[in-house]
């Protein structure tokens, strides 16, 4: 049986870190004002969510091999990796149009210059990594 | 010189998968299940909406016994 302690982890981690956001928010708000009992409760909440998910996808499957295997000819099935790679190619030209006029956006809002380096710093990693994967992928093929 | 097809348009085969599959009685199904692949697959092979990876096509001459230019016809 495939190992669950992953997911397990993920739920308890996620269910401890939510109750820490929540307290921090009912019994000390003084002390911890600020982002940082909201960041708890998204983050635990999103653990625990997926976890939980995960740990439920397991247990429907379990005494079910041939849904497992249809699950996993879906997942794997060329067509459908291929859609998905394809479908990612266009939503990142897209993206660098996107992030081209928000950067323009921001220049003429006379938005603070650090939030401008920052989104510029972004811009410039994304397409860093595009390049980095170009030359990797063409040394591999 | 320039290609006769355009940046958008990608070559497609042409192919007897249903001829073939249909010839051997399989529903879509059966075929999808043993070539490891999802039945929409097959259905887009067969439509000529999708050209398959050589893996694939390879897979598909194994599984009919035949070789794969009997399968895949390629015109220019």
């Amino acid at each position: 049986m495939k190992s669950s302690y992953k997911e397990i982890l993920f739920v308890v981690a996620g269910l401890a870190l939510a109750a820490a956001g929540l307290a921090m928010l009912r019994l000390m708000p003084q002390a911890w004002g600020g982002p940082l009992p909201y960041l708890c409760l998204g983050v635990g909440t999103g653990a625990f969510g997926w976890g939980g998910g995960e740990l439920l996808k397991q247990r429907a499957l379990k005494g079910e091999p041939e849904l497992q295997k249809r699950i996993d000819i879906e997942a794997n099935d060329e067509r459908n990796v291929a859609l998905a790679n394809r479908a990612k190619a266009r939503a990142y030209d897209c993206m660098l149009y996107v992030f081209g006029a928000l950067m323009l956006s921001f220049v003429l809002m006379d938005v603070e210059l650090t939030a401008i380096l920052l989104l510029v710093g972004a811009y410039l990693l994304v397409v860093g990594i595009s390049v980095y994967y170009y030359v990797r992928y063409d040394k591999e093929m | 010189m320039e290609s006769k097809l355009s940046k958008k348009e990608v070559p497609v085969l042409k192919n007897r998968l249903e001829e073939l599959r249909k010839q051997r009685g399989i529903r879509q199904e059966e075929l999808a299940e043993a070539l490891e692949v999802s039945r929409q697959t097959i259905g887009s092979l067969e439509n000529g909406r999708y050209n398959p990876s050589i893996l694939l096509a390879f897979k598909i001459s194994r599984y009919f016994g035949l070789p794969i230019e009997e399968i895949f016809l390629y015109e220019e």
